[in-house]
């Protein structure tokens, strides 16, 4: 029985197991043997550079913008995506009738391509679009959407600010449902104020969803690519050069795979350690005021 | 509640009317993307609301218009609807395949590879694009639906859902299936499947969506204008065809409806397991 059950469950596993050592553990030793080499992805010799790529990596304006860019596109993202699903969340939380109904339609905008949610912002934001006439006509406005520098990182934000707000929107409305009332009730008889409920009450009832759509929103921000490509390819002058977009133009655009290899790894590592960095930091902020 | 009855329903009211403008606001790209690809061409991109319309948008797409290049529009829906069902239908099988190995079957090295899985998981992925593709390339899958398919045939995310939906289901469920005889095979799918229906919904529809809209990994590993997504063919046309908005949004239309209907079609069951798994 014990040996039919190993068996057992090695074959379930096993198609994991083989995924897992092709597309996993394979690219990754072989791409940290590429990154330390100087192949330009078609020809069938290349050498051993030892940490040169890493070295020359750091110089350069375009993984030195790749890594800030991220950090940038967080200080506007994460604000902005937590108050627009909060706000949604609090106001859809109450409603008796079409609360579904409301929470689907927010979620629509998830569903969509980045190829799609470009290509209508580009429109939207073109020389003749209404909104644009409008600006220039009536309050003498003419901005290069994506030809400054902040206005280009602030409308890719507000792309991705779009795309997640019902997402996580859902995650908080269902948080806040599972408070319970009675705690509000046994609140108001304790004394607390209406204008302190939120902060007193369901901020640190709703802290491990928040929590959760940090995390989530924070991880977004790493993985920027398909907006970027489209609409700025990573401009003007590098402003929102994300770690994908570097990559992709080093290895696929100017054909230096070694060299992309080691800025892959730098990502990668600088992914990882920001990621940890957050957690611990939301984490101990929930645990100083108490609400883990 | 303090208050009389005639100012909760004014608040009640209120509430509803942010809620749709909210709504409106939200959905308004979609809504400005369908008005464009009906919109006369001279309003294209112009007017916030057009009042003529067209199906010349549409028309364009089938026939190429003036340019005289027929670009493969429908062969590359069709690509997409081909490749992301067969990568979804995979990556579900091998999601439950695996996570009910690493639920319910006790064998040795189990609790090795659920970390593993998780470390994986975590992991950046983007390390791995390059050597991926190399792989792609020197097996000979390039530019093949193979390459679109067998590196997107695993979902970690969905091995992880369906682990931890399958730990909730009580073991006594099985061993009673088991002395009646039934193989695991059998209560994989006559007893857990039926069981994880809602979260089922949930873990396909994120995954056909996740596949639908892929577009980097996509972008490299197909070149020639008969394999390619219709994601693809879209972000390529975004640039040179900038003159003809009209076609483009047409395209954008085709691109975002199928997985909206999808959605919606879905929506009651995809609610209720989203209420089920944020729990």
């Amino acid at each position: 029985m014990e040996k039919n059950n190993n068996r057992l469950g090695w074959l379930f596993a096993s198609p994991y197991l083989i995924f897992s050592t092709v597309f996993f553990l394979g690219p990754l030793i072989w791409s940290l043997y590429l990154s330390f080499t100087n192949w330009d992805l078609i020809s069938p010799t290349y050498d051993f550079v030892g940490f040169k790529n890493f070295t020359k990596a750091l110089g350069t304006p375009g993984v030195r913008s790749a890594f800030w860019v991220t950090y940038k596109f967080m200080i506007v993202f994460v604000p902005i995506v937590t108050a627009m699903s909060l706000f949604v969340a609090v106001i859809v939380k109450g409603l008796p009738k079409l609360k579904s109904v409301f929470l689907i339609g927010f979620f629509l905008p998830y569903l969509s391509s980045g190829v799609v949610a470009s290509l209508i912002v580009k429109g939207f934001l073109s020389h003749t679009s209404p909104v644009q006439t409008f600006l220039r006509e009536r309050l003498g406005l003419d901005i290069d959407w994506l030809g400054g520098s902040f206005s280009a990182l602030f409308v890719v934000a507000m792309i991705m600010a779009w795309k997640f707000t019902g997402y996580y929107a859902l995650i908080l409305t269902s948080g806040l449902e599972s408070i319970d009332q009675e705690v509000y009730e046994a609140a108001a008889i304790d004394g607390v104020k209406d204008s302190q409920r939120f902060w007193k009450i369901t901020l640190p009832l709703l802290y491990p969803a928040i929590y959760t759509t940090l995390i989530l929103s924070f991880g977004a921000t790493f993985g920027i690519f398909t907006e970027v490509y489209q609409l700025t390819g990573g401009g003007p002058n590098y402003a929102t050069n994300t770690w994908q977009m570097e990559i992709y133009s080093q290895a696929f655009k100017n054909l230096q795979a070694g060299y992309a290899s080691a800025i892959a790894i730098m990502a990668a590592v600088a992914t990882f350690i920001s990621i940890f960095v957050i957690r611990k930091i939301l984490e101990m902020w929930g645990k100083r005021n108490g609400w883990v | 509640m303090v208050g009389s009855n005639s100012n909760i329903k004014l608040r009640l009211s209120i509430r509803y009317l942010i809620a749709i403008v909210l709504l409106v606001i939200m959905v308004f790209p979609y809504l400005y993307m369908v008005l464009n690809s009906l919109a006369d061409w001279s309003q294209v991109d112009r007017k916030l609301i057009p009042t003529k319309f067209t199906l010349r948008s549409y028309q364009w797409l089938f026939t190429g218009g003036e340019t005289g290049i027929t670009r493969p529009w429908i062969h590359a829906f069709f690509n997409s609807v081909f490749v992301s069902l067969i990568s979804t239908a995979l990556m579900m099988m091998f999601a439950i395949m695996v996570a009910y190995a690493l639920s319910k079957l006790k064998f040795r090295g189990r609790d090795s590879i659920n970390n593993f899985v998780l470390f994986h998981m975590f992991f950046p992925a983007i390390i791995l694009i390059i050597p991926n593709f190399l792989i792609i390339q020197k097996v000979g899958l390039f530019d093949t639906y193979w390459a679109l398919i067998i590196p997107k045939a695993m979902s970690l995310w969905g091995i992880f859902m369906y682990t931890n939906f399958f730990k909730a289901v009580p073991d006594a469920f099985i061993e009673a299936a088991k002395l009646d005889g039934a193989s695991d095979f059998k209560i994989l799918y006559k007893i857990m499947m039926p069981m994880s229906k809602s979260i089922t919904t949930v873990v396909f529809l994120f995954l056909l969506m996740e596949r639908w809209t892929e577009l980097l990994w996509d972008m490299i590993v197909v070149r020639s204008d008969g394999m390619l997504t219709l994601n693809v063919l879209l972000s390529q046309m975004f640039g040179p065809y900038q003159s003809y908005p009209g076609p483009m949004y047409a395209g954008a239309v085709m691109l975002t409806l199928p997985i909206i209907i999808l959605f919606i079609i879905f929506g009651k069951k995809f609610q209720e397991g989203m209420q089920f798994n944020l729990k």
